[in-house]
């Protein structure tokens, strides 16, 4: 018996282990491999150990070190509007009595277009003759240059990825409430509390996981950062929208420099990996198993 | 029973809210009524309320649609996707299926080690990976190939656990019966363990299809040959080409998001669900 499940394992298990083998394993211990080399993948005889000097030469290099600031910035436009928006239109639509079918549809409307479509639709938006441009001088505002600017390109950007994506987190916000038990605000009432009691109580605290939850997926979206200014910019206007994966696509499958490209995406990684185990650390997890095992439950 | 003050301040809020969504949703609307009109309609409507409105229907009503698909490679795009998002989710479910089945029910050697294996893998993003999947799949000569489109794609940890945490709560009496009834175990893993997870082959599926339909950089880096382009990529192409027009730039966009809209109007209590419950549209 033992024998046959450990055949039968593998016959279940084989196909997905060969091909985690080959596009992941492999991949993640040639990016660590890499890292340590000056591999440049047109001429790989050519390819030496070079220690720690690319770790060292990233941080030096003018444009990463730009693409990293970038990214920064990306991360601190995004994520208090995405989830602070998203927490607030949540919890107006948990509220309001009427239309709340059409709005929650409303707000997630853009979450079903693809960054490629949001981004095309946009240029056009932000056109210096544009519709924006157009609103704007009926309000009385001089015509902006939106993504065509260095100043402004990145924070345009910005805001048009938490338009895009704030119905997303809206969602996930709208699902935590409807899970907040109901006894609980009734207690509450009986004991006179206000409105601003019962959200500080009870709504904010059974909603924590969760925000630590959306906070942390939302920071890791911006971190990762790509195809917005890939479409819209270029990266551009004079790297102002470059981002770390844009640098590492750029280095590792545009100029073949598969050395320091690892490197980068080991930075990137180990930022991501980071910001995962603090998520986990906080939320000890509870939230997602809750969730995973109703889901089992339910089917 | 609503106070009437309560009353006041539901219909404050609901007026606030409604005012709010006209305001978020007016990319949309423009990008909807304009892509009915020609260039020289699109910039004359532009200082007035008609930016928002679509034209009195006329012969060439839908000229932006016309020249799209008739013109350009559009519908062509618009097949690879479907026929490559098909694949996928066929192997998807198969891979991940058998995977997910064996780390739930069948106690093999190191099980619960591949378990917790899978659980880490879903830290790593793409990005980390993507450049050596391209490295990969260039040297192995399959650029501008469907299969070297397709073969990085096919496993994922996140279904393989997501699919182990539905097949681990089947009962077991009913695998019991099938061996008794010599049914093999492939066979009775299709013809009975995923009948009876419906759901979360939905899921699975949905995921799959919205992942294919949306993806940009991964096909980006291994098509190269106009044939092969998919909608998002074939999308670029078309806009970027100096002939196309702001109408029909806009038609385009709003066929690539047809398709999804459909999927969410009809999986839209799937996607919900994966939504609250997992959080993770990427996979």
């Amino acid at each position: 018996m033992k024998k046959k499940n450990s055949i039968m394992g593998m016959a279940f298990f084989g196909p997905a282990l060969v091909l985690l083998t080959i596009f992941l394993f492999l991949p993640m211990l040639l990016t660590f491999g890499f890292s340590f080399t000056d591999y440049f993948a047109l001429n790989p005889e050519l390819t030496h150990f070079v220690g720690l000097e690319n770790y060292i030469d990233i941080f030096k290099d003018e444009l990463f070190v730009q693409s990293f600031l970038n990214t920064v910035k990306f991360v601190i436009i995004i994520v208090p509007l995405q989830c602070g928006g998203a927490l607030l239109l949540a919890l107006a639509i948990n509220k309001a009595a009427h239309c709340k079918k059409y709005f929650k549809v409303a707000f997630f409307v853009p979450v079903v277009m693809s960054l490629a479509v949001v981004s095309t639709l946009w240029m056009q938006i932000y056109s210096p003759e544009g519709i924006l441009n157009t609103l704007l001088a009926n309000f009385g505002i001089d015509a902006q240059p939106f993504i065509h600017s260095a100043d402004q390109a990145l924070p345009s950007i910005a805001i048009m990825s938490v338009w895009q994506g704030v119905g997303y987190q809206m969602i996930i916000f709208l699902g935590g409430l409807q899970n907040i038990n109901p006894a609980l605000y009734e207690a509450a009432e009986m004991d006179h509390a206000s409105a601003w009691q019962k959200f500080k109580d009870i709504t904010l605290p059974e909603l924590k996981p969760l925000c630590i939850f959306v906070f942390i997926t939302v920071t890791i979206g911006a971190f990762r950062m790509l195809v917005q200014p890939m479409v819209m910019t270029g990266g551009g206007p004079d790297h102002s929208t470059y981002t770390i994966v844009y640098d590492i696509y750029e280095t590792g499958t545009v100029n073949w420099e598969m050395g320091l490209a690892s490197t980068m995406a080991i930075v990137f990684t180990v930022f991501v990996v980071i910001l995962t185990i603090i998520q986990n650390v906080l939320t000890k997890d509870k939230e997602g198993r809750k969730h995973v095992n109703k889901k089992a439950k339910a089917n | 029973m609503l106070t009437k003050k309560q009353k006041r301040i539901n219909w404050i809020l609901v007026a606030v809210l409604l005012v709010l969504s006209v305001f978020f949703l007016f990319p949309v609307l423009w990008m909807l009524a304009n892509s009915f009109k020609a260039d020289a309609a699109i910039t004359a409507d532009m200082n007035s309320i008609a930016a928002f409105i679509p034209p009195a229907p006329s012969g060439n009503f839908f000229e932006n649609y016309v020249s799209i698909i008739t013109d350009t490679n559009f519908l062509r795009y618009m097949a690879n996707t479907l026929l490559y998002a098909a694949i996928l989710i066929v192997l998807s479910i198969v891979v991940n299926g058998l995977a997910g089945y064996a780390l739930a029910k069948i106690n093999f050697p190191f099980r619960d080690q591949w378990l917790m294996i899978i659980i880490m893998l879903l830290i790593v993003p793409t990005e980390t990976v993507i450049t050596i999947h391209f490295l990969i799949i260039a040297k192995a000569g399959l650029l501008n190939t469907i299969v070297g489109y397709i073969l990085p794609l096919i496993v994922n940890p996140f279904n393989i656990y997501l699919f182990r945490q539905v097949f681990v709560s089947l009962p077991d009496d009913v695998y019991e019966a099938a061996q008794l009834d010599f049914c093999g175990p492939v066979k009775y893993f299709f013809t009975m363990v995923l009948p009876m997870s419906k759901t979360v082959v939905a899921t699975v599926s949905v995921f799959t299809f919205l992942n294919v339909w949306n993806d940009y950089l991964w096909p980006s880096l291994v098509f190269t040959s106009s044939d092969l382009l998919t909608a998002q990529i074939g999308l670029n192409s078309i806009t970027s080409n100096e002939n196309t027009t702001m109408g029909q730039t806009l038609a385009v966009i709003t066929l690539v998001t047809i398709p999804v809209i459909i999927i969410y109007s009809l999986f839209s209590k799937q996607i919900v669900e994966g939504v609250t419950s997992t959080g993770s549209k990427e996979g």
